[in-house]
């Protein structure tokens, strides 16, 4: 079920087991998965891969590594164009205040969604599909 | 003899007289004190202060107005009559100007005498009366001056600020922390103040005008007024009525919160982290078991036994996560009572390494000692002891190399144990050192990959090293090992 736009995701996580998870959850669904264990990695991944969409967890080597990543990708000619997700198991109950859902919040963060732990692939699909390539 | 009524000096050099005057005023009740000439007469009126003296104005020593004057000089409160036969008008007012009280003129009847001498004890009552009253006076004027600037002295000093408004909105009190609080100057007595104080402040005061009733009750509020949030402050407002029962105004008691609010942020904080710390585990359980239970995904019997095993590691950890939170909020609330024993350090660190014996087998680690012969007893509880050697032995195993060493050399100053764990392990960077005691710091980079914690462990050893007034150091060179330093008191008390 490989989206039109989205055929290569692009996984990074710090934590090995969900990193498995998720990738095995979206070769499943036909994607082309490609990983990185830490944000540097993840970087160097994505520039040379141009994967055509990204998810990214939060907190990996520092609280806000995850952030720093987004903010490094969005700020790149390709990743403009490509949706990039926080993956977070922190809701708004424990602390996590952000929520993606306006354009300011999505200005400020620097990524266009936020999916919480561990990753439902239907929602995760949907966002896909709702991205707007055009923009 | 009858009741004693006081005490009386005679002086005067005819002795008949002396002597006559006496003995009437002791069949009185008096007690009676007879000079006989003007000098003995000064000696004795100047030494005690009588009651009422009568002093005979020409005596061949001393004149009885130099006797009255010096007694007066001494004892103000003496009533001092002038008995002379030599009676002449000019001579009562001098006397009476020197401060003699009357003037008996000679010769005088004994009802005369006595008569004259009991006005006298009515006037040294009335004067010790007053006098009484004065320094009571004196006594309560200067309580009460004392009460009020005490009072004073106090509102001024405390560290709450307190400001007074009155139903027209004029300022009617205020202390220096309120402004020092507020930040504003320039306020005076009297003045209409409400637009001048914080609007959260404002708003509350305003309501409490408006409303029917005065509830007496305080109403708080909490404010911020820099835009840092450095400054936290708490406003507590409450009615003051008047004695009809109508509202006369309204205190406003200003308190620092900041560092309330600190303490709040960092516990706001550690329960994120917290919370954090134990999903990501169970999202990790959760994720192994919906990928096994997911039809479209076919897995290897082998990958779902792999997959099993990681949950069950997992959930481990997930377990020894909860202990470690457990262990901090015992050291929080100390609620745990300690029992306090004479601990051997040596044996602790003995059956310890028996407990992590498989761990150190698996990795191949050796572990070399070094313990003074007569090493001293500490004094405290041997399941915290226990929990710090672990923690850190374990820390040692975790991040030491395959087939690596730990060194451990335990030693006494006078009143320290001295305890050093060293590994050769992967080290630390010096940035990662700074941050090793907080709660869930792992130190994160290619070498610590695969190694599981919690993140508490050291932050616990801390803790323990803390409770005990000890102290702990520790060395590391990125790549060589880490050194852990721990001084512990022999008698914490």
């Amino acid at each position: 079920m490989v989206t039109e736009n989205v055929k290569k995701i692009l996984l990074v996580d710090d934590d090995i087991d969900l990193l498995e998870q998720n990738k095995l959850l979206l070769e499943s669904k036909g994607f082309e998965v490609i990983t990185a264990e830490n944000s540097e990695e993840g970087l160097k991944v994505f520039q040379k891969e141009k994967p055509d969409a990204a998810i990214i967890d939060l907190i990996m080597e520092q609280m806000d590594s995850g952030f720093v990543l987004c903010y490094k990708i969005k700020k790149t000619e390709h990743g403009k164009k490509i949706p990039v997700f926080m993956l977070t198991s922190a809701t708004y109950e424990t602390g996590f205040k952000f929520s993606a859902s306006s354009k300011e919040e999505k200005e400020w963060i620097k990524c266009d969604g936020i999916i919480n732990k561990p990753v439902v692939i239907e929602d995760l699909l949907a966002k896909l599909e709702n991205f707007n390539y055009q923009q | 003899m009858n009741n004693f009524k006081g005490n009386i000096l005679i002086v005067d050099d005819e002795k008949g007289l002396r002597l006559g005057t006496k003995r009437l005023l002791e069949e009185e009740g008096y007690n009676v004190t007879a000079a006989e000439n003007g000098t003995e007469g000064l000696q004795f009126g100047t030494n005690k202060d009588f009651d009422v003296a009568v002093i005979d104005l020409k005596m061949p020593d001393i004149d009885g107005l130099e006797v009255l004057k010096e007694i007066k000089s001494v004892h103000p409160n003496t009533v001092c009559f002038i008995a002379t036969a030599f009676a002449s008008y000019e001579t009562a007012i001098q006397a009476t100007r020197i401060g003699a009280f009357g003037y008996i003129p000679k010769p005088f009847s004994p009802e005369e005498f006595i008569y004259q001498v009991e006005q006298g004890l009515k006037q040294r009552k009335l004067i010790l009366d007053a006098h009484r009253l004065e320094l009571e006076r004196e006594k309560n004027l200067l309580e009460l001056a004392n009460e009020k600037s005490r009072l004073n002295a106090i509102i001024k000093s405390i560290s709450e600020g307190i400001i007074i408004i009155n139903t027209n909105g004029d300022l009617a009190y205020y202390n220096y922390a309120a402004i020092k609080l507020l930040s504003i100057n320039n306020i005076q007595i009297g003045e209409k103040i409400l637009d001048k104080l914080p609007v959260h402040v404002t708003d509350i005061v305003k309501k409490i005008f408006q409303s029917d009733k005065i509830m007496l009750k305080s109403y708080t509020t909490e404010f911020s007024l820099d835009a840092d949030n450095e400054l936290f402050l708490e406003a507590a407002c409450t009615p003051i009525p008047n004695p009809d029962g109508s509202l006369a105004g309204v205190v406003i008691i200003l308190s620092n919160i900041t560092g309330y609010k600190r303490i709040e942020i960092i516990k706001n904080q550690f329960v994120s982290m917290v919370a954090h710390e134990l999903k990501t585990p169970l999202a990790a359980v959760q994720g192994f078991l919906n990928i096994i239970m997911d039809q479209s995904i076919k897995l290897s019997p082998d990958k779902q036994h792999d997959y099993i095993q990681r949950s069950t590691l997992r959930l481990k950890s997930l377990t020894d996560l909860v202990n470690d939170l457990l262990d901090i909020s015992r050291f929080e609330m100390k609620t745990k009572e300690r029992e306090i024993i004479e601990v051997h350090l040596e044996e602790i660190i003995c059956s310890t390494l028996q407990m992590l014996e498989l761990e150190l087998n698996k990795k191949g680690i050796t572990v070399e000692k070094n313990i003074e012969i007569k090493l001293p007893f500490i004094k405290a509880d041997i399941n915290e002891i226990a929990r710090m050697v672990t923690n850190l032995l374990s820390n040692a195993i975790k991040y030491n190399k395959e087939k690596g060493k730990i060194f451990i050399d335990i030693s006494s100053s006078k009143n320290y144990v001295v305890l050093k764990v060293r590994d050769t392990g992967i080290g630390l960077k010096p940035d990662e050192k700074q941050k090793l005691f907080s709660e869930f710091y792992r130190a994160k980079n290619d070498m610590t990959r695969g190694i599981s914690g919690t993140g508490l462990g050291l932050s616990i050893v801390k803790r323990i090293v803390d409770s005990y007034f000890g102290f702990i150091e520790v060395e590391s060179d990125y790549g060589v090992g880490t050194t852990f330093l721990i001084k512990l008191p022999i008698n914490p008390n």
